[in-house]
């Protein structure tokens, strides 16, 4: 199969920079999410890939070779668009045999990959009709099959499952996911589904105004997020501004002066003391109780309960703190704090992190 | 047992009178009675006045003679030299090569300006709408002036040149007809392809590139059969401009261009032999719905399914 290098790329449009110093290398087998607000460049880049843009600089590689400057259909890739762009004109079967057509396969090989590819998506009955008889998730699959059947080097997936209803989205993530193992393709998902982007992924890109901020893991990016755009954009999170009081590597431990007192992180680089910065933590990682907590070594915030919300799954607050802060909590469904009630918010020095602004 | 007859007609009494009642008060349709008036008045009575004309004994000292006959049609379509049916031929021949150069030339036009995102873009638009924007003898002499067979422009310019010899013949034959029918009709042409072209999704174009199909095969297997409502339009409209265009074919042609509308007239006005004319003028009419009646039904198969 094929790996992807991407080096230095940049695309312009008059004098803005959709995409600017873009490095990227996938693996072979790799499915990598770009995921960031629109705008961000995500789709730009998915673009310069496929060869409907050219970059204004850099480099794109599958396995070593150079394909900027080759136009798209060079370049043996298979693209799944938002909205599907299935041909109107054309029944199923002759939209799946269109790029066979293109690359002249023989009629007994097309008509043997077509069925292949129909039962994969499981749609293997439906080779007669036109797209306008299909619903909107057979289209998505009959996209999905279309770019697949090729055997393209590169899968290229831009906001595929943005236009269906959110419980066939949901489904359609594990399908996509376990179809692309199976398949093994290297392949790049644009997305601005941050849930959609965990769900599908090896890696994700997080770009914000045409610049990477952070590729890695799921668990990574939520976790050990590198930049308040990154924390804020994956899911709920809490900032706690303060100072550097001591940063110790060794222990992978840092304690930060704030407005709620002196809270530890588990941090594995040594920060200069008294720089500012700011201490995230998830709401799910902060849990509620009526007393003090005796343990000393977790972090400890009073507050009283603000609002409080019901989720089925969890109990949601919002808890005033000293100094205008605002920590969001989610508790367990069945602890009940109502509103007014004083309570402490407390947390394990693991379960936060630091932003070096 | 019930009788489905009786039920069905009381069902449709009852819409039948709910209904109209509304309908007959409201006063705009009374709106459409100057339209209609003026349609009955100059065109449905000349119309058919020229349908009882065709039938008329024709006459030399009278504009027709007592009495009815089909023989006007007969001298016509049995005429031993064919020289009718020839000139139909040719108008219809004329009609086609006119629609095929526009539609070759238009297409590449209307494709273009559907997906420019140039700030010229209403500046092409008003080019491709300008040979309607001056009148058709005033663009006619224009062409003279280009073409002429011995002081045109392009024959001194070539002969100045040293390039040619003796001038070219670019005028008064179908060459020089069809240029200035093209010219004038390309806008007719294009219009409904760039209203087709536009309603196709882009991203259709570039899946088709995804999937390994260079821009001309994009063009022939996706965007071509997609626009096909508009050619159709285009097409039928070109058509029908041209065998029943008059003007330009004298103007560019002479005599020498003969087609139906030319030699119509020609019985008409100069040999006022009026009821054999509108004999004439009514082969043309019902060749060319003939015409456009079989292309249709042929294009509709090819359209079913994307409009």
């Amino acid at each position: 199969m094929t790996e992807l290098a991407i080096r230095g790329l940049s695309k312009r449009f008059g004098d803005v920079a959709a995409v600017d110093g873009f490095e990227l290398e996938i693996g072979d087998h790799e499915l990598i999410s770009l995921l960031g607000p629109s705008g961000c460049g995500k789709t730009t880049t998915l673009r310069c890939i496929a060869g409907f843009e050219e970059p204004t600089a850099g480099h794109i590689l599958f396995d070593d070779r150079d394909v900027v400057g080759l136009p798209p259909e060079n370049r043996n890739i298979g693209m799944v668009f938002q909205n599907y762009a299935l041909f109107p004109h054309m029944t199923v079967r002759q939209n799946l045999a269109f790029g066979l057509e293109m690359r002249s396969v023989p009629k007994s090989e097309m008509a043997e990959r077509i069925a292949r590819v129909l039962e994969t998506v499981q749609l293997g009955d439906l080779g007669e009709r036109y797209p306008r008889q299909l619903s909107g998730g057979q289209q998505q699959r009959i996209a999905l099959a279309r770019a697949m059947v090729v055997e393209p080097s590169i899968l290229l997936l831009d906001e595929p499952l943005a236009n269906l209803d959110a419980k066939l989205r949901e489904e359609m993530r594990f399908f996509v996911r376990s179809l692309q193992k199976r398949i093994g393709i290297t392949t790049v998902y644009v997305t601005h589904d941050q849930a959609e982007a965990m769900v599908i992924s090896d890696r994700i890109v997080v770009m914000f105004d045409g610049h990477i901020h952070q590729v890695g893991a799921p668990d990574e990016i939520y976790s050990r997020p590198v930049s308040r755009e990154v924390a804020n954009f994956i899911g709920l999170t809490n900032f706690v501004e303060g100072r550097v009081q001591g940063a110790d590597a060794a222990a992978g431990e840092c304690r930060l002066e704030t407005a709620v007192g002196t809270l530890r992180c588990a941090y594995p680089e040594t920060l200069d003391v008294g720089r500012e910065v700011a201490l995230i933590v998830r709401p799910e990682a902060i849990s509620l109780s009526a007393a003090a907590p005796a343990e000393s070594g977790t972090n400890a915030i009073p507050g009283r309960v603000g609002e409080r919300y019901f989720l089925g799954n969890i109990t949601g607050y919002r808890i005033s703190c000293a100094d205008d802060l605002l920590l969001q909590v989610q508790d367990d469904p069945w602890a009940s704090f109502d509103v007014g009630d004083e309570v402490w918010c407390t947390f394990d020095a693991a379960h936060a992190w630091i932003i070096p602004d | 047992m019930t009788d489905p007859a009786r039920v069905q007609s009381t069902g449709t009494a009852r819409t039948a009178s709910a209904r109209p009642s509304r309908r007959r008060w409201n006063p705009t349709h009374f709106l459409v009675f100057p339209t209609v008036g003026l349609l009955v008045a100059f065109l449905v009575f000349p119309y058919l006045n020229m349908v009882v004309m065709s039938f008329r004994n024709p006459s030399t000292s009278q504009v027709f003679a007592p009495g009815f006959t089909v023989g006007n049609y007969l001298d016509a379509i049995l005429d031993t030299d064919l020289y009718y049916l020839e000139i139909l031929w040719d108008t219809m021949v004329l009609g086609a090569a006119t629609t095929a150069i526009c539609l070759a030339l238009g297409f590449p036009v209307a494709y273009h300006l559907a997906r420019t995102s140039s700030r010229f873009k209403s500046v092409l638009y008003a080019f491709v709408l300008s040979p309607l924007l001056v009148g058709v003898v005033v663009r006619c002499y224009g062409w003279i002036i280009i073409l002429g067979n011995n002081d045109g422009l392009i024959n001194t310019t070539l002969m100045d040149l040293g390039l040619i010899d003796s001038p070219m013949t670019l005028m008064y034959n179908t060459f020089g007809v069809s240029v200035g029918l093209v010219h004038i009709f390309l806008p007719f042409m294009i219009l409904p392809l760039l209203g087709a072209i536009q309603s196709i999704d882009p991203a259709l174009e570039e899946a088709a590139q995804s999937l390994g199909a260079s821009r001309l095969r994009t063009m022939l297997r996706v965007v071509f059969p997609l626009s096909l409502p508009g050619v159709q339009a285009g097409t039928v409209l070109v058509f029908v401009l041209t065998i029943s265009s008059y003007v330009i074919p004298i103007l560019l042609g002479g005599f020498s261009v003969m087609i139906m509308p030319t030699l119509v007239v020609q019985q008409l006005m100069d040999a006022m032999l009026w009821p054999f004319g509108a004999a004439l003028a009514f082969i043309l009419s019902i060749a060319g719905a003939l015409v456009v009646y079989v292309y249709f039904r042929l294009t509709s198969r090819a359209i079913r399914g994307i409009a």
